[in-house]
Parts: C-alpha cells; structure tokens; sequence
C-alpha cells in the first residue's frame, strides 16, 4: 500500500511543491499556463492514486467559487470592450480576461494544495513541522483537532439519543430538527468545554510539560530525492523571476 | 523507612469556593508502602490526590494551606512537569485519559515515554512490556476512542506504569470493570508494589482493600478521620460512624457477634472467617 513513490516523499517536499506552484503562477503571466498546470496535477494525483479523492474535492470546493467568480469579474470588472449587453449588465474584454486569470490561478493553486492534503497524512505534516521547530504545544492542538471532531461527533449522538429518550422530538420535518439541534447543541459544547480540564489534566499526567526534549517513535525518513526537489524548486523558481524582470 | 509523602495540616479551598474541602489534614507515607483511601462520595479523596500529584496548587488555584512534601521536596518547589516522572497519576474517569493524537493503543502507551524524551529503542521495549503485564496486548493496533470503558481504564494505567513513576496515586482504577479484570488490576499493583512503588489508591471495594493493601486513610467530609493499618482501622468501632462499607466477611462476622456468638479475632479475609469463629477443624459441607 505504502509503495508508492509520490507518496513516500517527506511531507515537506510535496509542500514545497504546492509552494512551488504557488510561486509560478503568479510569476508567468496569462491565464494559459496557469490552467495547463490542473492536467498535470491531475496526472500526479493518478499516479499517486489519490485521482478519485483529489476530483471530488476539487468539484464540491472549487467549482462553485471559481464560477462565483467567473461571472462576477465578467459583469463587473471595468473595461471599454462591450462584448454583450442586456439592461445594467454588460460583459466586458477585459472582464472575462480578468475572470480567466483569477480562476486559473485560483484553480491551480488550491487544487495543488488539495493535492497536498490528499497525498499527505495530517500527522506526518505536523510531524515534519515539529522537526522544523513548531512547538509541540502547536503540533498537539492540530493533531488533537483531528481527532476530537470524530469524537464530538459520537458524542453528538449520545446526547441526541439521551434528549430522545427524555422526549424531545428529534426526528420530523426541517422545523423539529432545527428545533431539537439546541437541547443537543448546548450540552455538546459545555462538555466539551468541562472536557478540555481534563484533557490538560491527562497530558499534564503523561509528563507532556516534562523538561526534557521529547523523542518520537514516529519518525520520518529523507530520501536523496527530497533533498534534491526543493532545490530545483528554487531554481526553476529563480531562473523564471530572472526570464520575467531581467530579459 | 524513608518518608516518601509527608502532609502536615493540609487544608484546601477550590477557587470561588467557600468551603474547605480538605480540613487540616497530617499524614505521611513510608516508601513501599501501598495507603488505600477509603470514604464516601464528596469526602475530598480525589482532591487528596490531586493535592498529592502537585495539581493543586499548580494546576488548580485556590488557598492550599499546610505543606506537603513529596520526597523531601515541598510541592511548591516542584514544577508541575518535573512530577511527572516521580508520581504518576491514574485518575478516575477513564473515557477522558486519552492523549487524544495517537492513533493506537501501542502509540498511547508510548506517548508519556516519548514527552519524557526516552530513546525509542527502549520506549519499544518498556512499552511491550507492559502492554503484556496489563494484558491489553490484543488491543496494541486499536483506536484509543474506541475502546470500552474498561479497556480504556487498562490503557490509562498502562500508560502511567510504563512511565515508571516512583509514586502512583491510582484513583478508582476498577469502576468500569468486572470481577475478573479487577482481580487482574489488583494483582498489577501488587506488582508495583514489590517493585517497590509508593502506592496510593482510592476505592471503593473493600474486599480487595483488605487483602491487598497496608494502611488505610479514611476520609469524611474532608477531614482525615482514622489513619492506621487496615486491620485496625476496620476493628475500630469509630470506623461503624462513618457509614462506609466493611468488607463483607467482616460485615458477617460483626453480625454474627451481634448475635451473640464470640470472635476470636475480627475478621477481614474471606479466609480467616473460620478461623476467627474458632471452627478452623470443622469441615464445610455442601
């Protein structure tokens, strides 16, 4: 399962790599290259085996936005070319090349770093950021995170079901659900809240404040690739800022 | 004997709080040796384990008066992670003793070694061990949150003993648990113990405090009331006032004296029954 190339690379490399995309699109102008770079994310996410995911994601949380967008910088961006018009609104050259620029930038930015996500566990990012120096204090909270919404989640349904047996009507039209919410919805975040004195109290107890430098038996392994690719990075990235300002 | 906690004329009061709930308390403890702490619900047990643990005043506020001295060092002059290490802290409710970021049970008993900056090479071979003393070695690839209670109070103890901590304070370790898994929790402090671990437990089932444990401190209303071996403590008559529950043998036999027939000796294992009503030669039939 875990044979995979891209996937074995250190978490920072495939950051690196959203960066890096990040960074050249905004530096080549035009709308083309920016909306070429989508295939070939798409192309690493295949190889990856991570296509599925990583398309779902980017339809349900891009798509919307890029349209939204689309249609309000081609109504509205000011610009003397009237390509079409019809009582207040008009579409203008200039709007949709501004939309198209916007979008592609926009696609391909967050649709790298869904790629990221999609092709990196959560704890081996923080992992990697810890060794960079993130204090583990930080690295806990994320990583807590992680796993407290799944469990809020189980206790959302524990409490439904207490209201339920108490008489609350949980189930019916959109109404009675809306009306139930708040009987669940209060005793959810007060736990939750009393919970997090405990939770201080359990870390506290495994020595988590300890003066002592933490091991881990987590650890990351560095290949002589991602030793090599942030590097290209950086050059690719140089040597297209010295093609854009000095050529 | 060396003193290992030493209480002098502890009182306490949580933050916002008018009354003590901890009323001039004294005691002390001999290294090895394994307290239980016995009293009825609101006596201030759990307080006195946190007041032990360092938690009050460090991690609670409030007004802690009196001193309490963990190894010869005040508790005042501990920093809150330094007694992590020395006492470790098993504490009552077992559904909220997860770390919370690891996503096994072998990482959740790792997770104190590793805070506690312990080479992994060695973590993994403490952490083995252990998983096999608390028998959860079946569990070592589960989720931490999906664990049934008792499995989950197991794990909690686990991940304290590994850490080797010099003191334990273990806050009703077998609420969630059956007879047997009692019993098994049980037979690992005395383990601890002759390992030589300072151990100091609250619980509820006296059956077990009378044939495990040394001394017994019982707590009433915040107030220590009687202090002393578990023998004597229990062949107190004071110890009928406060209305906690007697081992059930020695329930029988003071029933039995009740009634008019004598004791040799009050009973507080199930075996000494006969032996206390002077019957030891006569054979039980079914």
């Amino acid at each position: 399962m875990k044979q995979n190339i891209l996937l074995q690379l250190h978490p920072l490399t495939k950051f690196y790599f959203s960066l890096f995309i990040l960074v050249i699109v905004l530096i080549i102008p035009g709308y083309s290259f920016a909306f070429a770079i989508f295939p070939v994310l798409v192309l690493i996410a295949v190889f990856a085996g991570v296509s599925k995911e990583f398309l779902s994601i980017v339809l349900k949380a891009l798509l919307s936005v890029l349209i939204i967008v689309f249609i309000m910088q081609m109504f509205f961006y000011p610009g003397d070319h009237v390509l079409w018009n019809w009582g207040i609104f008009s579409i203008k050259q200039e709007g949709v090349d501004y939309g198209l620029l916007l979008t592609s930038r926009i696609l391909a930015i967050g649709s790298s770093f869904i790629l990221f996500f999609r092709m990196t566990e959560v704890r081996d990012f923080v992992k990697s950021l810890e060794d960079k120096g993130l204090p583990p204090m930080g690295a806990y909270v994320v990583l807590s995170t992680l796993q407290i919404i799944p469990e809020m989640k189980r206790q959302a349904n524990t409490i439904m079901e207490a209201q339920k047996t108490r008489g609350v009507e949980t189930e019916g039209s959109l109404l009675i659900r809306a009306k139930a919410f708040i009987p669940t919805l209060t005793p959810l975040i007060l736990s939750s809240i009393a919970g997090t004195e405990e939770r201080a109290i359990t870390l506290e107890s495994r020595a988590f404040s300890a003066p002592v430098k933490k091991t881990s038996l987590h650890q990351l392994t560095k290949s002589n690739v991602d030793r090599v690719l942030p590097i290209v990075y950086v050059l690719i990235i140089v040597g297209l800022l010295v093609w854009r300002f000095f050529l | 004997m060396t003193v290992m906690i030493d209480l002098k004329n502890v009182s306490y009061r949580y933050p916002v709080s008018d009354d003590f709930v901890l009323k001039n308390v004294s005691f002390s403890i001999e290294k090895g040796k394994f307290t239980a702490i016995i009293g009825n619900n609101g006596s201030g047990k759990t307080t006195l384990c946190n007041t032990i643990r360092g938690f009050v005043p460090h991690f609670y506020k409030g007004d802690l008066e009196g001193d309490v001295i963990v190894d010869q060092t005040k508790i005042l002059d501990y920093q809150l992670g330094q007694l992590g290490e020395k006492v470790g802290y098993v504490f009552q409710n077992p559904f909220i003793q997860v770390s919370g970021v690891k996503d096994n049970v072998f990482e959740e008993v790792a997770y104190g070694l590793e805070n506690l900056g312990v080479p992994v090479e060695e973590i993994i071979v403490r952490v083995e061990e252990i998983l096999k003393l608390v028998k959860i070695e079946h569990l070592r690839e589960k989720n931490p949150f999906e664990l049934s209670g008792g499995q989950r109070q197991r794990v909690a103890l686990a991940s304290i003993i590994v850490m080797d901590p010099e003191i334990l304070v273990i806050d009703e370790p077998t609420s969630q648990l059956d007879p047997v898994g009692t019993e098994q929790i049980f037979d690992i402090i005395r383990l601890m113990k002759e390992r030589g671990k300072t151990i100091i437990l609250v619980e509820h089932k006296m059956d077990l405090i009378a044939e495990y444990a040394d001394d017994l401190l019982v707590m009433h209303e915040g107030e220590l009331v009687m202090q002393g071996p578990v023998r004597e403590v229990f062949a107190n008559p004071e110890f009928e006032k406060y209305q906690i529950q007697y081992p059930h043998v020695t329930e029988i036999a003071l029933q039995l004296q009740k009634m008019g027939t004598p004791l040799a000796f009050l009973p507080i294992r199930d075996e000494e029954l006969a032996e206390a009503l002077n019957m030891t030669g006569v054979k039980i039939h079914d």
